[in-house]
């Protein structure tokens, strides 16, 4: 009874090891080469398609946006036709470690956390946090919020941004969504908000010139991601964003999508 | 099985507590208010004159028959547009009287149609007054009748002004939603405003009580 139940044990922690050793391997396996892309012809890209305006469906259902625009460009450069394969923000990392795409034009923050499982490039595009009023309006540094109402929504990344370097005198209201204070500002109900310049984008579009940027807040630039070891690949994917970055298609498809010029901190970021 | 935490919720309950004043707040000056807009609106309803009549029924259904979030947002974002800028609280307060006058105005249309014509002409017959006609024989039995109705309107609109949050006002709702957000405590925070809703509830039913024998204690037949 004793000796079998150890035998089980033993057979268990086996099994486990195994396991173990397969999931490394698979992992490791594989590391890719533009040769291989170059050979297969095709660049599979994963992309988010629910992310506007980085990625979205476009009325013919199919995938469009900043990053479909950036995955062309790469692929032209290559040499190769493009596959965009649709992933989701959870999967997409898996997407590229188990083989299914060749790198990932995905809105990828570049982080930490992530740089310990896929390699990053550098950055090629950026979602920053600002305060945004009329063109009116002075403010320059974030003491000059003091005594003005700045909307945002309630406990966003945008609300605990502004709420951590406003003054205490500055009146600050929370909506309950992004569009509500847009809205706030757009009615005049508030001097300024705090909001993405995904969202500035399309305040822009609907009342061009009214508002600017009064103050960046916090930024976070985006990668495209490979898989770990696929030195090669990197190198070919940071000639590409370097070209495009010089040459100012990259700009381009900024103005594209986001109503704006290639913002500083992507343009001059090293990750 | 989920552990509760109560102790965050309980070190932010000074925000909780200045959000229940100001829904206390509310409340109070939309139910004196609405109260006057309600019995002049039944005023002019039961006066017979007709484009008068016409204008409040008009009122009457276009409150009744739209949500109380677009009205509010109507007067908060879409009045400045005409010039009319209100900060959060006044618009809240605006919103909630306009929405009640209507349902109020109804109620007491129903008392003051209760008073029998005999009654008013009784007053006539004694030399009173037509305000005095109005307010003594008319409103007061009528408010008489419909008590009941319009304190359980009272509370509802009471209920209602959680809804102000959505324009940034800082009500109860919008404490307890903030808090929520700085302590990811959502069901322990929603348990205690649920009970603070509660509270407040049946101290104003309390309150209705006290008023109703103070105000209408004259016996209602002999």
């Amino acid at each position: 009874m004793n000796i079998r139940s150890q035998i089980s044990r033993r057979v268990l922690l086996a099994a486990v090891g195994a396991g173990l050793m397969i999931g490394a391997t698979a992992s490791m396996a594989a590391a890719q080469t533009v040769e291989a892309i170059k050979a297969a012809g095709t660049l599979k890209v994963g992309m988010l398609v629910d992310f506007p305006p980085f990625g979205i469906m476009n009325t013919s259902n199919q995938p469009d946006g900043y990053d479909a625009d950036v995955a062309k460009l790469l692929a032209k450069e290559l040499g190769v036709k493009v596959q965009i394969v649709p992933v989701t923000g959870p999967n997409r990392i898996p997407y590229l470690q188990s083989s299914q795409v060749d790198l990932l034009v995905a809105s990828l923050g570049i982080t930490e956390e992530r740089a310990k499982t896929v390699d990053f490039s550098e950055p090629y595009a950026g979602i920053s946090i600002g305060v945004f009023g009329a063109t009116g309006t002075k403010v320059s540094k974030p003491e000059d919020l003091s005594g003005k109402s700045v909307g945002v929504a309630r406990a966003s990344t945008q609300d605990t941004a502004v709420t951590k370097v406003a003054p205490k005198d500055t009146k600050i209201q929370r909506f309950d969504d992004d569009a509500s204070a847009v809205q706030a500002l757009l009615s005049g109900q508030v001097d300024l908000i705090g909001v993405s310049n995904v969202v500035a984008a399309q305040i822009e579009k609907a009342a061009p010139g009214r508002f600017d940027q009064k103050l960046q807040l916090s930024q976070q630039v985006q990668g495209i991601a490979v898989r770990k070891g696929s030195t090669e690949v990197l190198t070919a994917v940071n000639a590409f964003i370097a070209k495009v970055k010089a040459d100012g298609e990259l700009n381009t498809i900024h103005e594209k999508w986001l109503g704006a010029p290639l913002p500083d901190f992507v343009a001059a970021a090293k990750k | 099985m989920y552990q509760f935490n109560f102790a965050p919720v309980f070190a932010g309950f000074d925000q909780l507590a200045m959000g229940a004043w100001l829904t206390i707040q509310l409340s109070v000056a939309a139910m004196v208010i609405g109260l006057i807009v309600s019995i002049l609106c039944a005023a002019g309803k039961t006066s017979g004159i007709t484009p008068l009549r016409f204008v409040i029924d008009v009122y009457i259904e276009v409150i009744r028959n739209t949500p109380f979030l677009v009205q509010i947002f109507f007067i908060f974002f879409g009045l400045p547009s005409l010039g009319l800028r209100l900060t959060p609280n006044s618009a809240a307060l605006l919103a909630l009287v306009i929405n009640f006058g209507a349902y109020g105005t109804e109620i007491i249309r129903a008392g003051i149609e209760s008073i029998q014509k005999g009654q008013v002409e009784a007053g006539t017959a004694l030399g009173l007054s037509k305000l005095q006609i109005f307010r003594y024989i008319v409103v007061k039995p009528a408010l008489r009748t419909v008590y009941p109705a319009l304190t359980s309107q009272f509370i509802y609109l009471m209920l209602t002004s959680s809804v102000v949050s959505a324009i940034s006002a800082d009500d109860l709702a919008a404490a307890g939603n903030n808090l929520q957000s700085q302590t990811f405590a959502s069901f322990e925070v929603y348990i205690v405003i649920t009970l603070m809703y509660l509270v407040m509830s049946t101290g104003f039913s309390a309150i209705f009580a006290v008023i109703e024998k103070a105000a209408f204690k004259y016996p209602l037949s002999r």
